[in-house]
């Protein structure tokens, strides 16, 4: 796209029409949200909130592994980027995790350095599909997500395995001055993704390649290593998810990396709608996935079945990704 | 210097191993490939091999086929295995449940696919969606709706099957297996209107740069729309060939010929002098993907160790297919 | 400026040979300091490509390159930009939705042990504009809430902001800009000329450079073939005269068609929002020229017209039947076609051969029961590279790799290979150098002795008088004049499009 292409002329359409379009999945969420508000009282109990956050936390940490990808590789998702593999990635590393510890009865400090090892190498592998071969993101991390849940099914027997360690209970189960451990760890983590991104130098470049490569590029920055840098940076975030997905999950379930797929698109590309200048950021992402799990948590509670909530979300994403394209039309 | 003379920074002149590597790379990893199964296991070269991997490549070759037509136009289609498995639940269900003839419910079935391609191009066409992400939400629909009507994602089996239909899965005609012949026909249809007719030249230059297809008359929306449609509807075909072969229908079956779908539309690209999807080109990606399944096969693998094989040996494969492309 | 000004940048005798190509054969380039110096030259004859050896994108095979005296060799465009020279590109490429701030300090932001300082950068950046550029824009602003000539300021601001430039290239700065906008670039041109900033400013437009620059060195065939210094408007026949080797009035064919029945009639078109009330005739064999400056609803007309835009009001009238245009599809199945502005999105399959293009709209011509008989197509395309003298006249050449004069012969191709009947060009020489221009131009002089219609929109007047009947001129959305040329000169032209004058329409 263009400069030409974002004329002045956008700013005499009418800028109510353009917030509309943009803000009509936030609308939809939230009118969904109070529905389930009023079909299901227990929703709105006060305990709902810390049980949204500990559903949220494994889906905000791939979140952020997401958010950092797009903001690198630019909103447009077919020639931008886009990371689908770090669910897959989470669901790896819990395995080797899970496999080790479990099973073998290995240390979980190694089991853990083990499963972000993995991770590493797979935000490698990644990077090194997209920037040297030059896959499009889509292509690439749609195929390597099929091999790393392959590995995944290797490393366990497609066997789902139980995880008792006491630091990933503890996560689960404790607690840190009345918040949740695991709350509480993901927020820190949050504020550490979001400082890198956006208050450092290396943060502003990665939002001005994803922006305009080659707006970056003339402006002397290397395009090619923020990209692989923002790939082995989701990879990460994968893998630190995995610790997440085992204490939310007690330990390790073969195919649970499709769910959170879904979720993780869905809660991203809706954060869109949140940031003022509606594109992806990292907050927006977080907040994203809160209103995810809270949706999930009020079907649960609403008892609405389980398959129609996949089928909710689905449509959801369409909403969000025809509402995005609609804006984005009225914005030329 | 003549005025009108592009300056052009030509690279230095092909030479040597890159050279080789463009032209020919693909089809250099199919032979090692090929020499590394036969070494491995000496049945891999009988005949009756060779009919196993054509026999167990056709539904992905329809799959495929599908694809190329949508990746031609430019788009992706992530919701192939779906419309493959409403084809073949709408045509089990309606025999099953309704007594329906048996020719009937193909026609159910593939009406039921091109449902999915209509939904796909309503999307993509008039809300101006990106295929990818529209696709993609069909895909997750898809899933979701058929998890709901099997209430929990189990095969609906009919092994009362009217005998014609079983036929498609595992009948043969004149030695060689119908699904193959079915396969085959489809293969010519689909070459003769994607690469020699008037069709496929507009396929490829709405394809190749929508704005200028639009400017120069083209009807964009009409072909994308109908390119999804039919995509959908061969899909569907394939899924009644699957569900013929074992009578019955797997909830999300489907999904597992997407990636390969995808991989064999690439591979085929990559044999392209121009690097264009291309059907031929998809049919030597299709059976490069059933030779390799083949030979894991006959090496006796574990299950799991096929699977995460499989899985890199796909990537690796996409891999160099794309890389030869760009390299060229 | 005296005539012992040390140079700042001293080219000599470049050499650059590209395989098949000499680009550049013993060239010079000389700039001094504090000037603004103007380079021209047709597309191929070297004046890019000397500017790309001195921004390090190419190696020069010989010759010196000197900046301030010192010999400026192994360069990378690294070590270019560390020795203050900066080019802006004709490309604004900025990120939409960035700040002007961060764009300003994109790739030397301001770091401190907290983070970026972004105040301090969003101070800096409006202090700049506004010293360097005589620009008042707001640091927080958002890149696409400015308008064209803010975003080109700002981008200049980006390359300068250090305070390090030495020698600032500008590339075809204009192009998008309407004159209001183009008086405020000048106007900061000249701010930095104060600041003692040595700049090169690569045109088409003639008349800009004439008017801003205080030497200009013309290129031909891959050298410099003079200097002008002391540049005025009245030296431009000579520049002209130095850049193609032949005179200016070979440039326009002479007129050879005569006007026949309506073919197009516009009866109170409009679009409700660019464009309003719009009457407007073509008669087969008839050149009709629409003119207008950016903002003026021109474009909007033309997109209209050939079914890119929605038009609200009024009525289209087609070979004397009414006609309603919703899509180019529509226009093209009618008669009308479109050259677009945008040749290497909209006009051409950039990957697609000459002979797929040519064929694109008329493939049903070498079709038979749905197959196309591929040694038709070729031969098809063949003979109207022929006669259109497409260069390289092999038709299987995929159409990335030619010139823009050709690509847009290709187009041109495609549409007489449909027998259109209306032929609506618009901007048909941009980015075209005048060799190849003269034949397009008597490639549409021939269109319309052939019987064809053709509407012409351009900004460039001397093209319009040069070429039509009679132009329509567009200002802010409505036609105030539409006038035979043979009435009309250059300068009232100009007048009439950027609003110096209104015309009352004359009737027929």
């Amino acid at each position: 796209m263009t400069d030409a292409s974002v004329a002045p002329r956008a700013v005499r359409t009418g800028g109510l029409l353009k917030s509309a379009a943009s803000l009509a999945p936030l609308a939809i969420f939230l009118a969904l949200l109070l529905y389930l508000g009023v079909a299901a009282p227990s929703f709105l109990a006060p305990g709902t909130i810390a049980l949204i956050l500990k559903q949220a936390v494994p889906n905000v940490v791939v979140c952020l592994g997401l958010a950092t990808v797009v903001i690198a590789g630019g909103d447009d998702v077919i020639s931008g980027g886009i990371d689908l593999s770090i669910p897959a990635i989470a669901v790896l590393a819990a395995a080797i995790v899970a496999q080790l510890t479990t099973i073998k009865g290995a240390p979980i400090a190694f089991a853990l350095a083990a499963g972000m090892g993995a991770a590493l190498i797979a935000g490698l592998v990644n990077a090194f599909l997209v920037v040297v071969v030059g896959m499009t993101p889509l292509l690439a991390t749609l195929a390597s997500s099929s091999a790393y849940v392959g590995l995944a099914s290797y490393v366990t027997s497609s066997r789902r395995i139980e995880v008792g360690d006491p630091f990933i209970v503890y996560l689960r189960d404790g607690s840190v001055g009345g918040a949740p451990a695991g709350v509480i760890a993901v927020f820190v983590l949050v504020l550490i993704f979001y400082f890198a991104v956006h208050r450092t130098r290396w943060g502003l470049n990665l939002q001005a390649v994803g922006g305009s490569r080659d707006a970056a590029e003339i402006a002397g920055l290397f395009a090619s290593k923020f990209i692989a840098q923002s790939f082995v940076l989701a990879a990460i975030a994968g893998g630190v998810d995995s610790v997440f997905l085992l204490a939310r999950g007690s330990g390790y379930a073969p195919g649970s990396e499709e769910n959170l797929l879904l979720e993780m698109i869905l809660a991203t590309f809706l954060g869109a709608a949140f940031s003022p200048r509606r594109i992806v950021t990292l907050w927006g992402a977080v907040l994203g996935a809160v209103l995810v799990a809270a949706l999930s948590i009020g079907f649960g509670s609403a008892g609405v079945d389980i398959f129609w909530t996949g089928c909710i979300k689905g449509g959801l994403i369409l909403i969000v990704v025809a509402s995005s394209a609609v804006s984005r039309n009225l914005n030329r | 210097m003549k005025s009108g003379t592009p300056i052009v920074a030509v690279g230095r002149p092909a030479a040597g191993w890159r050279d080789v590597f463009v032209r020919y790379g693909f089809l250099l990893i199919i032979a090692a490939c090929f020499l590394f199964f036969a070494l491995y296991n000496p049945s891999f070269l009988g005949v009756g091999n060779f009919k196993n991997i054509a026999e167990g490549s056709a539904v992905l070759l329809v799959v495929s086929l599908g694809m190329t037509l949508v990746v031609a136009l430019g788009g992706i289609d992530l919701s192939v295995g779906v419309a493959l498995d409403f084809g073949s639940a709408f045509a089990i269900v309606a025999m099953k449940e309704f007594d329906v003839a048996w020719y009937a419910a193909i026609a159910i079935g593939v009406l039921a696919g091109a449902g999915v391609g209509l939904l796909n191009a309503l999307l993509v066409v008039r809300l101006a969606v990106s295929p990818f992400l529209a696709t993609l939400g069909v895909y997750f629909i898809g899933g979701s709706v058929e998890r709901i009507f099997t209430h929990g994602g189990g095969p609906i089996s009919f092994r009362h099957l009217p005998e014609q239909y079983y036929a498609i899965g595992i009948g043969e005609v004149l030695g060689v297996p119908t699904k193959v012949v079915i396969a085959a026909g489809l293969v010519l249809v689909y070459y003769v209107l994607v690469e020699r007719s008037i069709i496929g030249k507009r396929i490829h230059g709405i394809g190749l740069q929508p704005s200028a297809a639009r400017v120069a008359g083209l009807k964009v929306k009409a072909y994308t729309a109908l390119g999804l449609v039919v995509a959908s509807a061969t899909c569907a075909v394939a899924g009644i060939i699957a569900s013929a072969s074992l009578r019955m229908f797997t909830p999300l079956a489907g999904n597992a010929y997407l990636m390969n779908a995808i991989a064999a539309t690439f591979i085929g690209a990559s044999i392209h002098p121009h690097g264009r999807p291309n059907v031929l080109g998809t049919l030597v990606g299709v059976l490069f993907l059933g030779m390799i399944a083949n030979g894991l096969n006959l090496m006796g693998l574990d299950f799991n160790v096929k699977a995460a094989l499989s899985g890199i040996i796909l990537v690796a494969a996409l891999a160099l297919a794309i890389a030869q492309k760009r390299l060229r | 400026m005296t005539s012992s000004s040390p140079d700042v940048l001293s080219m000599a005798r470049v050499c650059k040979t590209f395989p098949g190509v000499l680009a550049l054969d013993n060239a010079n380039l000389t700039i001094r300091a504090g000037e603004i110096h103007g380079l021209v030259g047709e597309n191929g004859a070297g004046k890019s490509t000397i500017i790309k050896v001195l921004a390090g994108v190419y190696v020069r095979d010989s010759g010196d390159v000197l900046v301030d005296g010192v010999g400026f060799d192994y360069v990378t465009p690294a070590k270019v930009h560390a020795a203050g020279i900066r080019f802006i590109h004709q490309e604004l490429n900025l990120v939409p939705h960035f700040t002007v701030a961060e764009t300003v300090f994109m790739g030397q932001e301001l770091q401190g042990p907290l983070g970026v300082r972004s105040t301090t950068m969003r101070r800096a950046a409006e202090q700049f504009l506004e010293e360097a550029l005589n620009a008042r824009i707001s640091g927080r602003a958002l890149v696409r809430d400015l308008g064209l000539a803010d975003r080109k300021l700002v981008q200049i601001a980006r390359g300068l902001v250090d305070d390090k430039a030495k020698i600032v290239v500008f590339d075809e700065p204009t192009a998008p800009l309407a004159s209001a906008e183009i008086e405020q670039l000048f106007a900061a041109i000249g701010r930095l000329k104060q600041r003692g900033i040595a700049m090169i400013y690569v045109s088409h437009y003639l008349g800009e450079i004439t008017s801003i620059c205080d030497r200009v060195t013309v290129f031909r065939n891959g050298r410099d073939v003079g200097v002008v210094d002391g540049v005025g408007p009245k030296d431009a026949p000579r520049i002209i005269n130095m850049m193609i080797g032949r005179e200016i009035s070979d440039l326009y064919p002479a007129k050879n068609h005569r006007a026949g029945q309506p073919l197009l009639k516009l009866d109170k078109f409009g679009d409700g929002r660019h464009f309003r009330g719009v009457d407007l005739e073509v008669k087969r064999g008839e050149i009709v020229g629409v003119a207008g400056l950016l903002g003026s609803g021109r474009e909007e007309l033309v997109e209209a017209i050939y079914g890119l835009g929605r038009a609200t009001e009024g009525r289209v009238q087609f070979d004397g039947k009414p006609a309603r245009i919703s899509s180019p599809s529509k226009a093209v199945d009618c008669g009308i076609v479109l050259v677009p502005r945008d040749r290497r999105n909209d006009g051409l399959v950039l990957d697609m051969t000459v002979a797929d293009n040519v064929n694109l709209a008329s493939f049903e011509e070498v079709t038979t029961a749905l197959i196309v008989n591929r040694r038709a197509a070729a031969a098809r395309a063949a003979a109207l590279a022929a006669r259109l003298d497409i260069r390289p006249r092999n038709v299987d050449a995929v159409t990335r790799y030619l010139s823009g004069g050709n690509q847009q012969k290709v187009v041109l191709a495609r549409w007489l290979a449909t027998g259109s009947r209306l032929f609506v060009l618009d901007e048909p020489t941009v980015g075209v150098d005048i060799g190849a221009r003269a034949e397009i131009y008597r490639l549409i002089e021939k269109l319309a002795a052939d019987g064809a219609g053709v509407l012409l929109s351009s900004s460039d007047a001397a093209e319009l008088l040069g070429l039509c009947d009679r132009v329509v001129v567009l200002l802010r959305g409505e036609v105030t004049a539409d006038v035979a040329t043979s009435t009309l000169s250059l300068d009232r032209l100009i007048a009439l499009t950027t609003g110096g004058e209104t015309e009352k329409k004359d009737r027929r």
